[in-house]
């Protein structure tokens, strides 16, 4: 009798970090297309040390005649697969003045994903000549000059132009003007034909910062001259691509931030599926070293990662050793606190009204070892204020997803259903209020559960709410004292619906920003208070208070 | 064994050797002459027109190099605006009429600060090929220098101390252990060591050297050149034994060592032992992580299911005996297998 054969359809989804590849494998069962298997391997170990370990998930749960086809199967499954910029793309920033036009240039140029490597503004202290020996010397892809208001004619932001056609070399990187309108035409003139772009002024006046249409114009450059591979496999343009179509098939407006080890992309997606996204070069976990006294920050944050010295030890060894894994408890509350730190940095004009749903990304936050910690990271470093659904990307699919053609993409995350995010519950976090004082009364109805009494939410408290994955529950919030949800309200009752999740209802009156003891035991102990009520397991129909 | 080094060089640079010329770390490989300060010069007054008429007057356009002697302007009519000295056009002010200039200093040398030979020329940089070895650190500090290999401690997880530093250690680059203090860098500055190679270093012991020296260097009291680099990681974090023993089979071998890019060349020298991920049952491996970073040890096995570390963290665990008798899980992706001296 002839064996019937066995049909295996698989696909297997990648997203190539610079330091983690994160590897899904999606297979129909029972007619559902379903995650079968997942692994996360250090980049440089290799294509078949990741093929080896799914396989050895896969063998102890697929159909027996499938095992020893299943290397095959895996070589030879459809690849969905994203991967990380080879490397950062490098600008040199001249402008007139260190805090209006160069601080304006320099976050644009961050934020649409460049690493700066060398800033110039002619009140950083140097001398002319030493300015342009540094600008000489400095190996880089672009030039961005910025300088001088648009209804003014800057000497020095003519200067600031001169400076980069001194120390430029003929052919050696487009430049861009983004400095007064009025000097586009003179400055052009100081460039070999076609190597000059002008764009709007980030600093058009004293009052006002415009930088939307630089940092448009640098993520198009970047994409486009420096980086010249098919761009939707860039993880910088596929996950924000997901967070778009998820948006817009969920109708939520939705903050999906990806917390890598070199870099981090911030997307912000409409309910009509229109994004906007921001990358930041050094916005990942081996970034938080070069920010000015950050091991200092991260010991006060963190409370239990050790002294300033042990954690400055470990913001290097993040940096320097970018795969490695923390192994004691201090480590990770370090490392930890420094994905904290830097969501908080990448957040720097906050997040325009509410959102319905955070979504972390990222191997420190969706693989952190226990949900409540992703929670954590989440709240403490973006502080979505309102109600919002919290959620990991846990498997690493969306940056896959999200470079499939556009019309594909609503479909793969359709198919992927429940396995595509792990949701950790709904968080509402409210600002404002008397220290000590009540800042929230909530209520939770939940179907087929017997009616309760209120839950008091002082300001600077943690609470936590079972309110398990798949649950549904309706909350009235009452503010008092001051609090606010962060949206200007009329009423100071506020009924939202709550999705569960696998930490709950969080309801977090700690303000924004959060407010810490300034006596460093205070802080410890506050600190603990916080961590442990969200650590503890959910039981059900009790509250965890901090 | 050979290895590649690249000299970038600063825009204007003209490279003074040739492919195929052997240097010294102390060889100018291009010259360069370095803009000096801005200065004004009146182009309007001069022409006898107005501030926007001699703009047009002008014959170089801001960010032109321009020879001494050469004419910055002219008006058709005879009238001529001529630089004194060899300058870049920085920019015209159209309120004033006077252009800026900045005169360039007189022949700068471009150092590759390696002994090797010139491989190709490109006008962005002299790539030179070295005979020896490469080794790469994680981190540093300083500038490029260049001296002869000196062990200062006994064992690779001695710390580095200030007394072992002394008249002999000075012109060389010291070889030290598990770290050092600020106050042990500072006397081997002074006593003009020039360099310093450590399995680690606290990070706050290198930020308040690199201050002092910065506050010292703005009073100007410091001379010469210093580097330090570190290979392992940053805290107490011992020498690979191995690799500790490769540099004591290297003693007294001249070396070149750039702090800032965390590269260490010595000179005429076998390769090291080499490092590799992934590391098998029997190889010799090194921890990069607390609480076993710079431990050396053999890796028993690599456990079959995920482990969970104290941490929490779950992921790939192997079993390794390290070198002090001790035996514990440590996370593969905290692991790199330690090659062994092709002479072992």
């Amino acid at each position: 009798m002839t064996p019937t054969p066995v049909r295996a359809d698989l696909a297997l989804l990648l997203d190539v970090g610079s330091a983690w590849t994160k590897a899904g494998v999606i297979g129909r069962v029972r007619g559902r297309w379903r995650l079968v298997a997942h692994a996360a391997q250090p980049t440089a170990w290799g294509a078949t040390a990741l093929r080896r370990w799914l396989v050895e998930q896969l063998a102890a749960s697929v159909d027996t005649r499938l095992v020893h086809r299943l290397d095959d199967l895996i070589a030879d499954a459809n690849r969905i697969e994203c991967h990380t910029a080879r490397r950062p793309a490098r600008l040199a920033v001249v402008a007139v003045s260190r805090d209006l036009s160069g601080g304006a240039a320099r976050r644009a140029a961050e934020a649409a994903g460049w690493e700066v490597v060398e800033t110039v503004t002619f009140d950083d202290g140097r001398t002319l000549a030493g300015r342009l020996g540094i600008l000489q010397a400095a190996e880089v892809d672009a030039w961005l000059i910025a300088g001088g208001f648009d209804d003014s004619r800057s000497p020095r932001a003519l200067e600031a132009a001169a400076l980069v056609a001194s120390a430029r070399r003929a052919g050696g990187g487009p430049v861009i003007w983004a400095g007064s309108a009025a000097l586009a035409g003179e400055v052009d003139r100081l460039f070999e034909s076609g190597a000059l772009s002008v764009v709007g002024n980030p600093r058009p006046d004293a009052r006002r910062e415009e930088p939307a249409a630089l940092r448009t114009h640098l993520a198009a450059l970047l994409r486009d001259a420096v980086m010249p591979q098919d761009e939707t496999h860039l993880s910088s343009v596929a996950f924000p691509r997901a967070i778009g179509a998820l948006a817009g098939a969920t109708g939520l407006r939705i903050l999906g931030v990806d917390l890598g080890a070199r870099s981090a992309t911030r997307a912000l997606a409409e309910p009509d599926g229109t994004f906007a996204s921001r990358v930041h070069a050094s916005g990942g976990l081996a970034g938080t070293v070069l920010a000015p006294g950050a091991a200092a920050r991260v010991a006060r944050l963190a409370g239990d990662a050790g002294d300033e010295a042990a954690v400055a030890d470990l913001l290097q060894t993040l940096r320097a050793r970018p795969t490695s894994l923390p192994q004691t408890p201090e480590e990770l509350a370090a490392t930890q606190t420094a994905a904290r730190v830097q969501l908080a940095g990448i957040q720097e004009d906050g997040v325009p009204g509410s959102v319905d749903l955070l979504i972390g990304a990222g191997r420190t936050i969706a693989a952190a070892p226990r949900p409540a910690q992703a929670a954590r990271m989440l709240l403490d470093g973006v502080r979505p204020l309102g109600v919002t659904q919290l959620a990991v990307d846990a498997a690493a699919l969306l940056g896959p997803l999200g470079s499939l053609p556009d019309e594909e993409i609503g479909e793969g995350l359709a198919l992927l259903g429940e396995d595509l995010l792990v949701p950790l519950g709904t968080a509402v976090v409210c600002r404002g209020g008397a220290p000590g004082r009540l800042a929230m009364r909530v209520a939770v109805h939940r179907s087929g559960w017997p009616p309760r009494s209120a839950i008091e939410v002082r300001t600077g408290q943690l609470q936590v709410v079972a309110l398990p994955r798949g649950q549904a529950a309706e909350v009235t919030i009452e503010l008092l004292g001051g609090a606010s949800l962060g949206a200007v309200r009329r009423s100071t009752r506020v009924q939202v619906n709550a999705t569960g999740g696998v930490v709950g209802l969080i309801l977090d009156a700690r303000g924004a920003p959060i407010a810490l003891p300034k006596r460093s035991d205070d802080r410890r102990e506050v600190l603990a208070g916080w961590r442990d009520s969200l650590a503890r397991e959910a039981t059900a129909g009790s509250e965890r208070v901090a | 064994m050979s290895v590649i080094h690249r000299v970038r060089l600063p825009v204007g640079a003209t490279p003074t050797v040739e492919v195929g010329h052997s240097v010294e770390p102390a060889e100018v490989l291009a010259t360069r002459r370095a803009p000096r300060g801005g200065i004004n010069v009146a182009v309007s007054a001069a022409l006898r027109q107005s501030p926007a008429d001699a703009e047009r007057s002008l014959v170089a356009r801001p960010g032109a190099t321009l020879d001494a002697g050469a004419i910055l302007a002219e008006d058709g009519r005879g009238r001529q605006v001529r630089v004194d000295e060899a300058c870049i056009l920085l920019g015209y002010d159209r309120d004033d009429g006077s252009a800026m200039i900045a005169p360039l200093s007189g022949s700068e040398p471009v150092l590759g600060h390696v002994r090797g030979d010139v491989v190709s020329i490109e006008p962005e940089a002299i790539e030179l090929r070295i005979a020896g070895a490469l080794v790469a650190g994680v981190g540093g500090s300083g500038t490029a220098v260049h001296g002869e290999l000196r062990v200062a401690v006994h064992e690779p997880g001695d710390e580095l101390r200030a007394t072992a530093i002394d008249v002999g250690a000075t012109g060389r680059i010291i070889v030290g252990g598990s770290r050092a203090s600020a106050e042990t860098l500072t006397r081997a500055r002074a006593m003009g060591v020039a360099g310093i190679v450590l399995g680690g270093i606290l990070d706050k012991e290198l930020r308040d050297f690199e201050s002092t020296q910065q506050r010292r260097r703005e009073i100007g009291g410091v001379r010469g050149d210093f580097a330090v680099i570190l290979l392992e990681g940053f805290g107490k974090v011992g020498f690979d034994p191995g690799l500790f023993a490769w540099f004591r089979t290297h003693e007294g071998r001249m070396a070149s060592l750039f702090g800032d890019t965390a590269r260490l060349y010595v000179y005429d020298a076998g390769p090291p032992p080499g490092r590799r991920v992934l590391p098998r049952p029997g190889d010799r491996v090194i921890a990069h992580r607390r609480p076993h970073a710079g431990q050396g040890g053999e890796l028993v096995r690599v456990l079959d299911r995920p482990y969970a570390f104290a941490s929490g963290i779950v992921g790939r665990g192997a079993l390794v005996r390290f070198e002090d008798g001790r035996t514990a899980v440590v996370p593969v992706a905290n692991l790199e297998a330690t090659e062994p001296l092709a002479s072992a």
